[in-house]
């Protein structure tokens, strides 16, 4: 990538970045939240983090060329989820995900 | 305000964040040197850029010689979904200076989004806390990938373990949330959401999409919910003045009781 392609990405994805981050804050900063707006608020870190692990797991057809090693994330993440409800720890999440993920690379 | 108990406090949240950051930032500037951006390059994206998930995307679309509108449309999209979390905190930043709110609305991240927003729903919280914990896991990120950077291909990090730590991250901050009824709608429609889009070949705006379809579906939940709630009590409320009328004209002084046993039973 030139520096020239560089400046382009980093400006405007930069700048598209700064506006999502920080104008929905202040437009709603300091008025009064309507009760269903901050009930639909509330919603959003289940159904963001959902769609985030989903992202990262879930692929159509990703199957379809056999079950192993295709796998892998998948048994990988159940893992995470039994760490995660046992330590509700994001570090120790993240090592036991990393961990289980290269040791089922392995086998 | 920045005392050393807050900066103690703030250090204590971050600390899984800066080294997940270290296990993925590592890969991400090993994968920015392959497509010959350099250390300060690197350092500029995260600085001003500051994006886990588009900085892999960037050198990813860019091996796969996606041309450069498209590259900058789906990371754009993709980080659209930062405009739901600036949303959530602004009953948070309410009374705290201009200048604050910006800064910490501007480096907010997933997963320092997820640390800070359970660290306001325990109390004993604050913006400038929650600020000091996005530095800090900033540092982390852009220090993590400038020497990813240099190192270059020197070592053999197999990158899709490595980002693996990112998946983990988000998972455990999913499984940490409240699971009532609602939420569980939540997250099962998002879910949906971004394998339908994926589906159909819309990945970039799919996390976006995924999010949105899932709060939706769960206010549609809470409020069909909301509405049996009024009208079985509206129903009851009318049983019940139906039946005191009837009682009230035996001149039965135990009216209530027994107009209210009615109703039930109705």
């Amino acid at each position: 990538m030139s520096w020239g392609e560089f400046w382009v990405v980093l400006v405007v994805c930069g700048l598209t970045m700064l506006a999502c981050r920080v104008l929905p804050l202040f437009l709603l900063k300091g008025r009064e939240l309507p009760p269903t707006l901050s009930r639909a608020l509330g919603f959003i870190p289940p159904a963001a983090f959902a769609a985030l692990v989903a992202n990262d797991l879930l692929t159509p057809g990703m199957l379809s060329a056999g079950l192993w090693p295709a796998g892998i994330p998948l048994v990988a993440a159940l893992c995470v989820v039994a760490v995660a409800c046992k330590t509700k720890s994001l570090l120790w999440s993240a090592v036991a995900g990393v961990a289980s993920y290269a040791l089922l690379t392995l086998i | 305000m920045i005392c050393r108990e807050h900066i103690r406090d703030a250090f204590h949240a971050a600390v899984p964040i800066m080294l997940g950051y270290v296990a993925i930032g590592i890969p991400c500037g090993i994968l920015c040197d392959s497509i010959g951006l350099g250390p300060l390059q690197v350092f500029l994206l995260s600085a001003l850029f500051y994006s886990g998930a588009g900085q892999f995307m960037i050198p990813n679309m860019y091996l796969a010689a996606s041309p450069l509108a498209s590259i900058i449309a789906s990371v754009s999209l993709v980080n659209t979904r930062q405009m739901l979390y600036s949303a959530s905190f602004a009953p948070e930043c309410q009374g705290v200076s201009k200048r604050l709110a910006f800064f910490f609305a501007a480096t907010v991240t997933d997963e320092s989004y997820g640390v800070s927003t359970a660290k306001f729903a325990e109390g004993g919280w604050s913006v400038d806390r929650a600020l000091m914990v996005n530095l800090l896991s900033q540092s982390s990120w852009a220090l993590s990938n400038v020497a990813g950077a240099l190192l270059g291909g020197a070592i053999g990090i197999p990158l899709n373990i490595a980002a693996f730590a990112m998946t983990s991250i988000f998972i455990c901050l999913l499984v940490t949330q409240r699971m009532t009824s609602a939420n569980i709608v939540a997250i099962v429609l998002a879910m949906a959401g971004v394998y339908a889009c994926k589906a159909v070949g819309l990945t970039g705006p799919a996390i976006l999409v995924g999010a949105l379809l899932g709060v939706a579906g769960a206010m549609a939940y809470a409020s069909a919910r909301d509405r049996r709630i009024v009208e079985r009590s509206a129903q009851m409320d009318a049983a019940r003045r139906a039946d005191a009328v009837g009682v009230a004209g035996t001149g039965d002084g135990a009216s209530g009781g027994a107009g209210a046993e009615g109703g039930v039973r109705r």
